[in-house]
């Protein structure tokens, strides 16, 4: 698991601590984390000490798949209300949920024209980096149609 | 009769106003006591029902009708508030140390699209997934795709809550639109649109409830509503997608919210969705009640856009959903639209709903649902 504990200017940060897996200055090489749990089978996101299913325990740390396929979306064409980080101006985009071969469905924003969002849509996670007003770079994701 | 009944109810129009939520919450509490025919000092507990309001908002509201020493509480569970808030006034009467208490929901809320920070986390803002509409509409194409619902039949539900509305003097419109003034509004989060979906605002709604014993010592027999059942739930394990979620399961198949708390509704009030008359459920958007029709068993899963098609939602229909005009026309005032959908059946099953009134209802349901999967649903029998 990634922590941030020690996170100062020019430091790489994940978006939220448990979110992300493998080393932030390889982009190539970051995942989605999931926790898988070894009594009932469920996989989610983020890393976490409790199965959310069962409530059980016996939990592992795991990386998700870099590869699913469209399950639904929307196109938000508003600014969302509170510290969006997107373009500013707004520029509408996908939202989607992505269905990974590790049997769950992860929402996040879809990078591509919004005309060609279409359930079924094979896409791939796509990590970035935003810089953060002190300096920090955090590491986001998304998804975008697969081998663009 | 059933051990806990409601004796009377009160509203304060759902919209914008100029007042306080003071004002507000203490005009539909009076109201519902002057329906009710008690005395606020009668009233035994207290319990309001609301998400946006500052602390001691119960105490604060009800200060307005006198002084009083009795237990008054304030319950949140997001649009499930007021299902939870009278289901306290029901256990509290069942439990037998009170016999009269009075159920209020309040909510004055500002403009716009909620304050994100009530219920997202920061990353989830940050990557912009704190649009509450993103969420409905997701679940909307998932259905277009499965069942082959249309944004025709969507629109049909939103034209049919607007044109129920006009009849209706505690809505916030009260305007009817044609199907191409809904079809070529704004788009908020695909395919859902700007007069499909409900707004936030300020209302109040309140029920006075007693023990059937009670009602019958003040003589209120004849105009006693009786509560059939008034269950709560909050989803089980990705049984429901709707924010704030950040994921859901592909492999868990858990009955949704909706299913779970309509069916121990029905088996405590020993009916089924036949036995239902008429009623009010949460139309956050417009495919939102067609989903939760098929949720509550009016039809199958996938059937809900062919309910609207034939009319049978209509209230001249077989199933009348959202006489009031639901969430859609009125906005929704969180903590109140729970206790305004049993204002709206009791209304019924009195038989005064005016053009509103659907021939000889006897039995209705009202159904919430929201953020986190806290679902309501109460279900009332004249």
């Amino acid at each position: 698991m990634i922590t941030a504990n020690k996170s100062a200017a020019g430091e790489r940060v994940p978006i939220r601590e448990g979110l992300l897996t493998g080393p932030l200055s390889r982009l190539d090489r970051v995942r989605l984390a999931g926790c898988s749990c070894t009594t009932c089978g469920e996989t989610s996101l983020g890393s976490k000490n409790i199965c959310p299913n069962c409530g059980g325990d016996a939990v592992r740390e795991v990386s998700l798949s870099n590869h699913g396929v469209l399950w639904s979306f929307t196109v938000v064409r508003h600014r969302p209300p509170g510290n969006y980080k997107g373009p500013d101006p707004f520029v509408p985009f996908g939202l989607g949920l992505v269905e990974l071969s590790d049997g769950l469905r992860v929402l996040s924003p879809i990078r591509c024209d919004i005309d060609k969002l279409k359930i079924g849509l094979e896409l791939q996670f796509k990590p970035y980096v935003r810089k953060d007003d002190d300096g920090r770079e955090v590491v986001a994701f998304s998804f975008e149609p697969a081998s663009q | 009769m059933s051990d806990v009944v409601i004796l009377g109810t009160g509203m304060h129009p759902f919209g914008r106003f100029e007042k306080s939520y003071e004002e507000l919450g203490a005009e539909a509490a009076a109201a519902a006591l002057r329906d009710a025919g008690v005395e606020w000092s009668q009233i035994q507990a207290a319990y309001l029902s609301r998400m946006y309001l500052p602390a001691t908002s119960g105490a604060r509201i009800l200060r307005r009708l006198g002084s009083t020493d009795i237990s008054i509480v304030d319950i949140e569970a997001a649009c499930a508030s007021g299902g939870a808030a009278l289901r306290q006034g029901v256990l509290a009467i069942r439990s037998g140390e009170v016999d009269l208490a009075l159920v209020l929901g309040c909510e004055k809320m500002p403009r716009g699209f909620m304050d994100p920070s009530m219920i997202y986390s920061q990353w989830q803002i940050e990557l912009g997934m704190s649009l509450n509409p993103a969420y409905w509409s997701m679940r909307a194409r998932r259905h277009m795709h499965d069942y082959g619902t249309t944004e025709l039949q969507i629109a049909k539900v939103a034209h049919k809550n607007h044109k129920n509305s006009v009849h209706n003097p505690y809505s916030m419109y009260q305007k009817e639109f044609s199907l191409d003034e809904i079809l070529n509004s704004p788009l908020v989060c695909d395919p859902i649109r700007r007069l499909e979906i409900c707004a936030p605002d300020d209302g109040a709604a309140a029920v006075v409830v007693a023990s059937a014993k009670r009602a019958r010592q003040l003589g209120a027999n004849a105009k006693a509503i009786n509560i059939a059942a008034c269950c709560h739930t909050i989803a089980r394990y990705s049984a429901d997608f709707r924010c704030p979620a950040d994921s859901m399961s592909a492999t868990a198949a858990n009955p949704g919210p909706t299913e779970v708390t309509a069916k121990q509704a029905y088996d405590r009030a020993g009916l089924g969705p036949r036995d239902i008359d008429c009623f009010e459920v949460q139309d956050t958007d417009a495919f939102c009640e067609i989903e939760i029709c098929e949720s509550l068993g009016l039809c199958v899963p996938g059937e809900g856009g062919r309910l609207i098609d034939e009319g049978r939602t209509e209230i001249g229909g077989a199933t009348p959903v959202n006489m009031s005009g639901g969430l859609i026309s009125k906005g929704e005032p969180v903590g109140a639209s729970h206790l305004g959908q049993l204002v709206e059946i009791v209304s019924q099953l009195r038989g005064q709903a005016g053009p509103r009134q659907v021939a000889d209802a006897k039995v209705g349901l009202a159904h919430v649902l929201g953020a986190g999967g806290n679902c309501a649903v109460t279900i009332l029998q004249r």
